[in-house]
């Protein structure tokens, strides 16, 4: 099977690093997965094509933009590759009732634009698959977990970059203030004389997108960079794919957050497993229930909400404890979540 | 036959007019005919439809992008018509190498944002089966197929002799006949063989009359040509001025036929692409239902294949003053080649033979009965 993947070209985005996986174990059982598009020099080690009839499979991933080809592109892939064989991965929830959180995220900001996105969904493929852990609400949906856990880019920590950091956040600022303001700059405020530097770093954390409203809506990029420096909290542009891991790696403790409409639908991200690579203790702000649905039972002593200021603290003072958790994690996620499991399941969705 | 028409319609350009020619064709034929999409509210004898059962054939009418429907029907189209039962007519000669000639082309990027191959894997893509609209397409997988037609029916003033419709035209007063020479069509590629007309025009342009240009672009260049360096959409707004050519804004489709027939003249040209290729469009054949004698600025070989030998005389090659002025003084001979090339364009080009050729063209690659 030949699969061909529809999306964004973002080195800086998970979605990237987990078709770069499929790409990576797809050979081992003689199939070949690429990228839609022409090669790009950001993007070394990734396969791209335009050559529609080298493939027999095309998996759209969509985020919260329909994300389009050039118009003959789409005319020539559409007429090569039917319906039956093409599978959208709804990557952000789009492919739900308009979800509303609290006034503040949504995947949807009309039921206008739901209906556009549905309708452009049903015509363009006959299944949908989420990366959630919750039951599908719909008979063309079915869970897929998507992202996948691979040992073999666990951090040496002989191998670690020294430690710039005490509490690192590496993670775009799209839907992620309310919760960084709520949860994490209070419990920062708190011990800030008791750790050392902080950083977040990712795109918009310092200002929102330079194409304004076009981006998104401007809720979504919010920030306080007065804030950010009176807690003395460093930030930096966002890294490639490639050099996520390594980033992480260059703090002892990260923080995991993950956007509120996701956090609801239960969809899982790559960063829940990248961060188990990295050589650091990952903090979670993460419900308890779904943190040890997915990472084992161990995963309880690394929940954050309700004690962020106290656990930090904890993890910092007790690295060899927290090394410990770290590592009945990882040996939960390489049993349960290798990229040889995610493919098959990804060839099974296309064979049906 | 159900027979569906994929393109993008629009009242004021392409091909608009020979899409209503289908459906008024089909429909007395005993065709079914519509263009896919919604109804276009500028064009209510056109019917639309996004009904997709039982078409027999979808004709994918191909010059620009936007001739390909967008999302979310353009899937629905693909997945709903098997690829048997789909036919591309390449109007614009996508489905070749990249041709340049003079400032003319096939593809180029920068206009449109794609490139050769893209147009070759889109059209080949949609169907095995690629049309153009000439009687001898470059390559041996392409066929032959005009596509656009004539309809007698719009014949102006059908003159039953070449003697009546001279007297007619002699007759013809400045209110009825305000201009010596009338073209309508975009200033799109053809500057250049209209700037030749004008300088062969300008010996006689007293006695001819007043030329008149309605279309876009024809007064000046415009910002977006000069921005992308486009030449194709040249113009000189001077020699318009000295030789005191009218230029008016583009008409629409339905007003074309009465605006070519305010002159005596009315000459046919085709872009240096076309040329090349021998490609039709519809004012080849719809200048011929104007009430004005054509001039067909077209290879002598082209127009004989084409429009007969009687047309020939029409042709006026490099004396186009002398061809002017002999027309003034004698305009029978003239007019008796319209009425013999009226005559061999409703035998061979009409509407009808149209829908027979695709008929045939598509049954020689559908299985037997596909085609109703």
């Amino acid at each position: 099977m030949n699969i061909l993947f529809v999306m964004k070209h973002r080195g800086n985005a998970g979605n990237t690093h987990a078709v770069a996986n499929y790409m990576r174990v797809a050979p081992r059982y003689g199939h070949t997965v690429a990228m839609y598009g022409d090669p790009q020099p950001h993007l070394p080690h990734l396969k791209f094509s335009t050559d529609v009839r080298a493939f027999d499979r095309v998996a759209y991933l969509f985020e919260s933009e329909l994300y389009r080809i050039k118009p003959l592109r789409e005319v020539a892939l559409l007429a090569t590759i039917p319906k039956r064989h093409r599978l959208i991965f709804d990557m952000d929830g789009m492919y739900n009732p308009v979800i509303e959180l609290d006034g503040y995220d949504s995947n949807h900001c009309s039921e206008t634009e739901r209906a556009r996105w549905i309708e452009y969904y049903d015509s363009l493929a006959d299944r949908v698959a989420k990366p959630t852990l919750a039951p599908p609400n719909n008979q063309r949906v079915r869970a897929m977990i998507f992202y996948g856990y691979d040992p073999i880019l666990e951090v040496d920590p002989a191998s670690a970059p020294p430690k710039q950091y005490d509490i690192l956040h590496v993670g775009h600022n799209w839907w992620r203030w309310r919760e960084v303001a709520g949860s994490l700059l209070p419990a920062f405020r708190q011990i800030r004389d008791q750790v050392g530097e902080i950083g977040f770093i990712g795109a918009w954390w310092d200002k929102p997108p330079e194409e304004g409203p076009a981006a998104g809506p401007e809720e979504a990029f919010r920030s306080d960079p007065e804030v950010f420096r009176q807690l003395r909290i460093r930030t930096e542009a966002a890294v490639v794919y490639t050099d996520v891991v390594r980033t992480m790696s260059a703090a002892r403790i990260n923080i995991f957050t993950q956007r509120p409409v996701l956090h609801h639908l239960k969809h899982l991200t790559l960063k829940w497993f990248e961060i188990f690579y990295a050589d650091t203790v990952p903090l979670l702000m993460l419900d308890e229930d779904l943190a040890v649905a997915v990472y084992g039972e161990a995963a309880r002593e690394l929940v954050l909400p309700g004690r962020v200021a106290q656990k930090l603290l904890d993890a910092l003072r007790r690295p060899d404890h927290y090394r410990g958790v770290v590592e009945d994690v990882r040996r939960h996620l390489a049993a349960h979540y290798s990229y040889d499991r995610r493919f098959e399941e990804l060839v099974a969705a296309m064979r049906n | 036959m159900k027979l569906l028409l994929v393109t993008s319609v629009d009242p004021w350009k392409r091909s608009v007019s020979s899409a209503h020619k289908w459906v008024e064709a089909g429909r007395v034929l005993g065709h079914e005919v519509a263009v896919y999409g919604e109804q276009h509210p500028d064009l209510p004898a056109l019917p639309f439809t996004t009904d997709l059962s039982d078409v027999d054939i979808a004709l994918f009418v191909v010059q620009v992008t936007a001739d390909f429907p967008d999302m979310p029907y353009l899937a629905r189209l693909l997945d709903g018509i098997p690829r048997e039962r789909r036919v591309v007519v390449d109007l614009w000669g996508r489905f070749n190498d990249t041709i340049r000639l003079e400032h003319d082309f096939n593809h180029l990027e920068k206009l449109d944002g794609h490139l050769g191959w893209e147009w070759e894997d889109a059209l080949g893509a949609v169907s095995g089966a690629i049309l153009q609209p000439t009687l001898a397409p470059l390559r041996p997988n392409v066929r032959s197929f005009l596509f656009h037609g004539y309809d007698p029916i719009s014949v102006v003033r059908p003159y039953r002799s070449a003697r009546e419709a001279a007297a007619a035209w002699r007759a013809a007063g400045p209110a009825e006949k305000p201009y010596g020479v009338a073209y309508v069509g975009g200033n799109w590629q053809r500057w250049e063989q209209v700037r030749r007309f004008l300088e062969g025009y300008r010996p006689v342009r007293r006695e001819v009359g007043r030329i008149c240009l309605t279309g876009w672009h024809w007064d000046k260049r415009p910002d977006w040509a000069v921005q992308k360096g486009l030449m194709g959409v040249d113009t000189d707004p001077s020699l318009l001025a000295e030789l005191d050519v009218e230029v008016r804004d583009g008409v629409r489709f339905d007003e074309v036929v009465g605006v070519t027939g305010k002159a005596r003249f009315a000459p046919v040209f085709h872009r240096p692409l076309f040329r090349h290729l021998g490609f039709v469009t519809n004012r080849t054949f719809e200048t011929f239902c104007a009430d004005s004698l054509p001039v067909l600025m077209l290879p002598r070989d082209f127009v004989a294949a084409l429009y007969g030998e009687a047309a020939v005389k029409l042709v006026p090659g490099d004396d186009l003053a002398g061809h002017l002025t002999d027309a003034m003084d004698r305009p029978e001979p003239y007019w008796d080649a319209v009425l013999q090339t009226r005559s061999h364009l409703a035998r061979y080009h009409s509407f009808a033979q149209r829908f027979q050729e695709l008929r045939a063209l598509t049954a020689e690659r559908a299985p037997s009965g596909a085609v109703r």
